[in-house]
């Protein structure tokens, strides 16, 4: 397809071949590039000792988990280029296809042959060499619909049309009252939410629930839904989550598990407590990048969620902070595109994934530092998945794409 | 959109928006920074304010720490013979468990994926197979048994051998490399303790043992071993490896190393040959006089309070502890064993009995009644005090009243030793004359020499279960020196009704003859470090000064006339060409009459010491219960009376004598002895009769003659033989010496005249010891070194030992 002269771009299109924002992308350049350090050194003990090659057999190689990452890394990087190319206002039409693909897709991981069964759970899906948890691209297509939907708002508030509802009968009366409280219009999302929720939790996957009610909550509150919502909504998750905890001796388990993870050290408190070993055992700064001795077969999953704990180990409390910084750096940079995005899709979108990434950030830290209980979350840039790190990727690419058409200041 | 009639809409549309940027704004400070504040709290808290302590749990897992053997210092006695020294030895390891797990399933499937079972259980039972002929064929192990270790298919460690030698473990890792099975049968280094001399000072050397505490290690478990464990034990020297989660090796690992620091070697005071020569003369007495609840003895020098030997019979053997040695004591348990069955409560009872006391060490440990072997100290404290003088005489009219007690205590002779002075007092062993001279000391002045001689107070020697505290008068103190404490006064003059032990008598009774210097016992002479650096010497430490040099000049001269003389009761402890000085004693086991007053056991002992002028050596025997003929009597069944006198004190002299003799202390002959002393005989064969008596009178010799002729054709014994002056050689005329052997006859009940005479008319020869009194009837054969109806050749010397037949009364 040849490219069209300047000249004949409508301005549509001039505005979306404007520059990316630079500070965000090289946020994300070197976020990518001490991800991949870090799990060179991280993952190479486990690699080379090769001590379960049922489940990942890497032939002893030490760099099999690196070599692999940075393939999938080069790939996202050139994705993100090539997605940071798209007029973002393209996104508002996928967004539903993304949305309905992604729940096929989650539910095709029920189908033998190509559903994959890893630790425990159902949640991936085997296209060749290609190995994903569809509920990654679910979390997408949540903020995407959300994002195209809720863009739209302003021009549907007001006072409704007259004679929108028939007021004689109790039904019409009813709805009246409903879409006056703001109920109908958030109709659409929560069956979205519910249907993606409902999926995802057939998989058994706590933590992406979670992430997907946090990103969506973090669209809706922007969009300007009625802080009420929010009220009742915390308000019921609360309730959920004091339900599950006193009840269920599941995370009665887990809560005990996260207070001392000693009580349980041969099965769930082992990672928890290597973890803190290797954090609490790193110091002020650290035993030096690659030092690391808790990453040799002590904290399991060394390479993938508990990564941060091999950082710490490696580069102590100033190394966290430093790492930290960068994450909040990214995130400040992004909402500050959010901020300045043209329009209110731009925004929203833009608020959708870097709440998903902040609260994915927050979620690692937060369990592998012990803040919060233990729950399977990986660190963006970070843990070893190379699906997972080309969408994350993906998503920085939607945020540039949206930096892209932002005003260039006016010259003083 | 910019349509007027929607004003309210545009309104509420920049309504929005700013609602959108207001809470977009908050979103970015609550997620870019909001969330980051605690999870930095959080690592502050993890690697900063617990730093330290997860640090070191981190250390602890991520490193392993090998330990290295220290070698165990060696134990020497006083001359440098081993005493205990440690070498290595292997353990033999079967793993059970690896040796199921070598033999994979995978390899018996077919490509299919199924297992193929037999040919699986096969290769399982040709594995182990292997393993369990080798076994029974090498090392001579129950073939049934080790085919139930092996189905031990959990377990990874069976020690099929604690103490193996070099020589096998060499067999079993050559058997292991060259059949691939190294980890499954293998050897690994350990340590053990070797006792060269066996039983030798076995209560004094202790051994090894594992207690709860040491876990694998053995400990010391008794005497030095155990009082000197630290010592002894070194420092285990550690290796520290990194070691990954999986325990095998972190690459780009780390090692420390901290070296093993060997066990220092220890030098006893102890000397293994005085220590055997005590162990056989306690054996010996056991065995001569039928004695029933065994023996114990010191032998110390008296100058320095080192413990030359110390022994408890029965003892055990330090190399095997755990078995009973003592034959008498293993009959009584075969008894049981006959009787009730192995398995038996009963059996387990008798046997714990019998292993307890073959581990006591009773002369340090218990306490006993020294009875008469006390009569000097009190002598001492009477002559320091100037409460009697040499001079002074007493009479014993056969007992003697004291106030508060119903009838008058007796001496043990009933009709009195009438007037003697204090030496008679002191050798008939007189109870009344003890009791005046208490009399005359007074119960407290008495009481504060107790305290002088540390009779209350452990001696302090280095050996653990010294006897915390003697039996004593109940009041103590005051009623001792009360009213009522007369009696006690009296009785405790002559050791009786209390019970000190033994180490506690002979460290009193070394202050009386060294010159008043109540001195610390001691053990160890010296440590030195794993390179021969001397770490530790031990000096002579004196507790305190009990009684001047004077006063135990006085009583060193009256107990050597306690010996010398023949109506000494210690007379059966002289040795010729020694000066011997000791006292004897016969008392009551305290420990049982105190329970059960009509008992009637006795211990019999003697304490002696040589040269009596300036003593070397100080030796203590006590023998518990001879056995009487028959209830009541007096005498054992070979009709020797049953006192110190009579039973322990030729014992005791005869190992006092050895001792010198070891020593290197030369017999000082008087005249009558020196014409005794061996002598070598001449050659006299071809000389003419009449020059070869003259030759053989010169040499101290008597002749007799056999045959005719005046050319002396034949001499026995053979020129050069050593044989005792005095003795009458046969010298034969026109005829060869016969060679043929001559029958040792029995000496039973002679005198050392009778036997000589009877030994000389066969052609033999007699070397007296004992008390060698020629011309006493009372003195006879005690034993000879060669038993009757042996053949010998002729001119043979029999060493014939004697002793003085005179009931020698020292009860109290």
């Amino acid at each position: 397809m040849a490219r069209k002269a300047k000249r004949d771009l409508t301005i549509e299109q001039k505005l979306a071949r404007g520059p990316i924002d630079l500070p965000f992308l090289a946020l994300v350049m070197l976020l990518t590039g001490i991800g991949l350090i870090t799990l060179l050194s991280a993952s190479f003990p486990s690699a080379m000792y090769n001590l379960s090659p049922n489940v990942t057999d890497t032939g002893g190689d030490p760099l099999y988990y690196f070599i692999r990452q940075a393939r999938f890394a080069a790939v996202g990087v050139v994705a993100m280029f090539i997605i940071s190319r798209i007029d973002y206002q393209q996104f508002r039409w996928m967004s539903v296809f993304v949305l309905i693909g992604s729940i096929v897709l989650m539910l095709l991981v029920f189908v033998p042959g190509i559903g994959k069964t890893g630790g425990g759970a159902t949640r991936w899906i085997k296209l060749g060499p290609v190995r994903f948890q569809p509920s990654e691209i679910a979390k997408v297509g949540i903020i995407l619909f959300f994002a195209a939907g809720l863009s739209k708002r302003n021009s549907q508030l007001g006072p409704p049309p007259e004679k929108k509802w028939n007021r004689r009968t109790l039904l019409g009366r009813t709805c009246e009252r409903l879409d006056r409280i703001g109920f109908l219009e958030l109709i659409p999302y929560g069956a979205a939410l519910v249907a993606v929720l409902g999926v995802i939790a057939l998989q058994g996957h706590m933590s992406a629930m979670v992430l997907v009610v946090v990103a969506a909550g973090s669209v809706l509150f922007a969009a300007g839904i009625r802080l009420g919502w929010f009220a009742a909504g915390g308000a019921l998750v609360g309730a959920a989550l004091w339900f599950i905890i006193t009840q269920t001796d599941y995370m009665a388990k887990r809560i005990q598990i996260w207070q001392d993870p000693t009580s349980d050290l041969q099965k769930g408190g082992y990672q928890p407590w290597q973890g803190r070993i290797a954090i609490g055992s790193g110091g002020l700064l650290g035993v030096g990048l690659g030092n690391s001795r808790q990453k040799y077969l002590f904290v399991p999953e060394e390479h993938n969620d508990y990564i941060f704990s091999i950082w710490c180990e490696e580069m102590g409390l100033v190394g966290a902070v430093v790492l930290m910084a960068l994450f909040a750096l990214l995130i400040i940079r992004g909402f500050w595109l959010a901020l300045h995005a043209r329009d209110r899709f731009g925004t929203l979108l833009i608020v959708g994934i870097m709440s998903l990434f902040a609260f994915q950030v927050f979620f690692n830290i937060g369990v592998v530092t012990g803040f919060l209980p233990p729950t399977g979350i990986s660190l963006p840039f970070f843990s070893y998945g190379g699906t997972a790190l080309m969408i994350t990727l993906g998503e920085m690419g939607m945020v540039l794409s949206v930096s892209r058409q932002i005003a260039a200041p006016k010259a003083e | 959109m910019q349509d007027p009639k929607r004003t309210p809409r545009s309104r509420d549309h920049g309504r929005s928006n700013r609602s959108l940027f207001r809470r977009t704004i908050a979103l970015m400070l609550a997620l870019g920074i909001g969330l980051f504040i605690p999870l930095v709290g959080q690592l502050y808290k993890l690697q900063i304010v617990e730093h330290a302590q997860w640090e070191e749990k981190a250390a602890i897992q991520q490193t392993k720490s090998i330990s290295v053997n220290a070698n165990r210092g060696t134990i020497y006695d006083r001359e440098g013979r081993t005493m205990a020294m440690s070498a290595t030895v292997y353990k033999l390891i079967l793993s059970p468990l690896d040796l199921y797990n070598s033999v994979e399933q995978e390899d018996y499937k077919d490509e299919a994926g199924k297992l193929d079972p037999d040919a699986y259980k096969q290769a399982l039972y040709n594995r182990r197979k292997l393993i369990v002929d080798w076994l029974v064929e090498t090392f001579d192990y129950d073939e049934d048994w080790l085919w139930k270790q092996m189905e031990k298919i959990n377990n990874g460690w069976i020690e099929l051998e604690t103490e193996m030698e070099e020589e096998d473990a060499e067999k079993v890792r050559t058997f292991t490399s060259k059949n691939r099975i190294t980890g499954l049968l293998y050897t690994t280094p350990s340590s053990k303790r070797y006792y060269p001399f066996s039983s030798v000072g076995s209560h004094v050397l202790g051994y090894l043992s594992k207690n709860k505490t040491s876990g694998d290690r053995k400990v010391g478990a008794q005497g030095i071993e155990a009082v000197y464990e630290d010592v002894l034990s070194g420092d285990l020297g550690r290796v520290v490896v990194s070691k990954n989660g999986a325990g095998g090796e972190m690459i780009s690992g780390y090692e420390t190393y901290f070296d093993a620091e060997d066990g220092c070697d220890v030098t006893l005071t102890l000397d293994e040959r005085i220590q055997a020569m005590l162990e056989q003369t306690l054996e010996e007495g056991i065995e001569t006089y039928d004695v029933q609840n065994g023996a114990f003895g010191l032998v110390i020098n008296p100058k320095t309070g080192a413990v030359l030997a110390m022994a408890s019979s029965p003892d055990f053997d330090p190399n095997s502890y755990s078995k009973i040695l003592d034959e008498d004591l293993q009959q009584e348990l075969a008894e049981v064993a006959a009787e009730k069955g192995e398995d038996s409560e009963e059996y387990g009872e008798a046997w714990k009995a019998a292993w307890d006391k073959q581990m006591r060490n009773r002369a340090i440990g218990d306490a006993y009644e020294p009875g008469s072997v006390f009569k000097p100290i009190t002598v001492a404290m009477a002559l320091e005090e100037g409460a009697v003088s040499l001079n002074d005489h007493f009479y014993c009219g056969g007992s003697l009243q004291q106030n508060g007690w119903p009838k008058p205590i007796s001496c043990h002779k009933k009709a009195g030793h009438l007037d003697q002075d204090l030496t008679h007092v002191v050798m008939n062993s007189c109870n009344v004359g003890l009791m005046k001279i208490a009399e005359k000391l007074g119960g407290e002045t008495m009481w504060k020499y107790f305290e002088d001689f540390g009779l209350f107070d452990k001696t302090g020697i280095d050996l653990n279960g010294e006897l915390p505290q003697g039996i004593f008068w109940p009041g103590g103190e005051e009623y001792f020196t009360g009213p009522y404490g007369s009696t006690s006064v009296a009785t405790s003059s002559f050791g009786q009704t209390f019970g000190i032990s033994p180490l506690q008598m002979i460290t009193a009774f070394a202050a009386v003859i060294n010159g008043g210097h109540l001195l610390q016992p001691y053990l160890v002479q010296s440590i030195a470090d794993g390179d021969g650096n001397t770490v530790f010497y031990h000096e002579t430490t004196e507790v305190r000064q009990v009684v001047s040099e004077d006063t135990s000049n006085k009583v060193r001269g009256i107990l050597e006339q306690v010996v010398s003389t023949k109506e000494g009761s210690g007379h059966n402890a002289s040795q010729s060409g020694y000066r011997i000085g000791g006292k004897t004693g016969t008392s009551e086991n305290i420990a049982i009459k105190n329970i059960d007053p009509d008992n009637d056991d006795v211990m019999c002992s003697f304490m002696g010491f040589a040269p009596a002028d300036d003593p070397e050596v100080l030796a203590l025997v006590v023998y518990d219960t001879p056995k009487r003929s028959a209830p009541k009597s007096n005498y054992t069944a070979a009709g020797t009376y049953i006192s110190g006198g009579n039973i322990a004190a030729p014992m005791a002299g005869q190992l006092i004598g050895s001792i010198l003799d070891y020593m290197g202390i030369e017999r000082q002959y008087s005249g009558d002895e020196l014409a005794g002393a061996d002598t070598p005989m001449p050659k006299v064969t071809g000389q003419e009769l009449t020059v070869a008596k003259g030759n053989l009178q010169k040499a101290g010799f008597e002749c007799r003659t056999v045959g005719t002729g005046s050319i002396v054709q034949g001499q026995v014994p053979a020129a050069g033989a050593s044989i005792p002056g005095g003795s009458t050689v046969v010298l034969y005329l026109g005829e060869d010496a016969p060679t043929e052997q001559v029958e040792v006859p029995s000496l039973a009940g002679l005198t050392p005249t009778q036997s000589k005479q009877k030994l000389e008319e066969l052609g033999l020869f007699m070397r007296a010891s004992g008390v060698v009194d020629f011309n006493d009837p009372d003195v006879v054969q005690a034993s000879q070194s060669i038993d009757a109806g042996i053949m010998v050749s002729l001119g043979t010397v029999v060493e014939v030992r004697f002793v003085s037949s005179i009931d020698y009364g020292d009860h109290q």
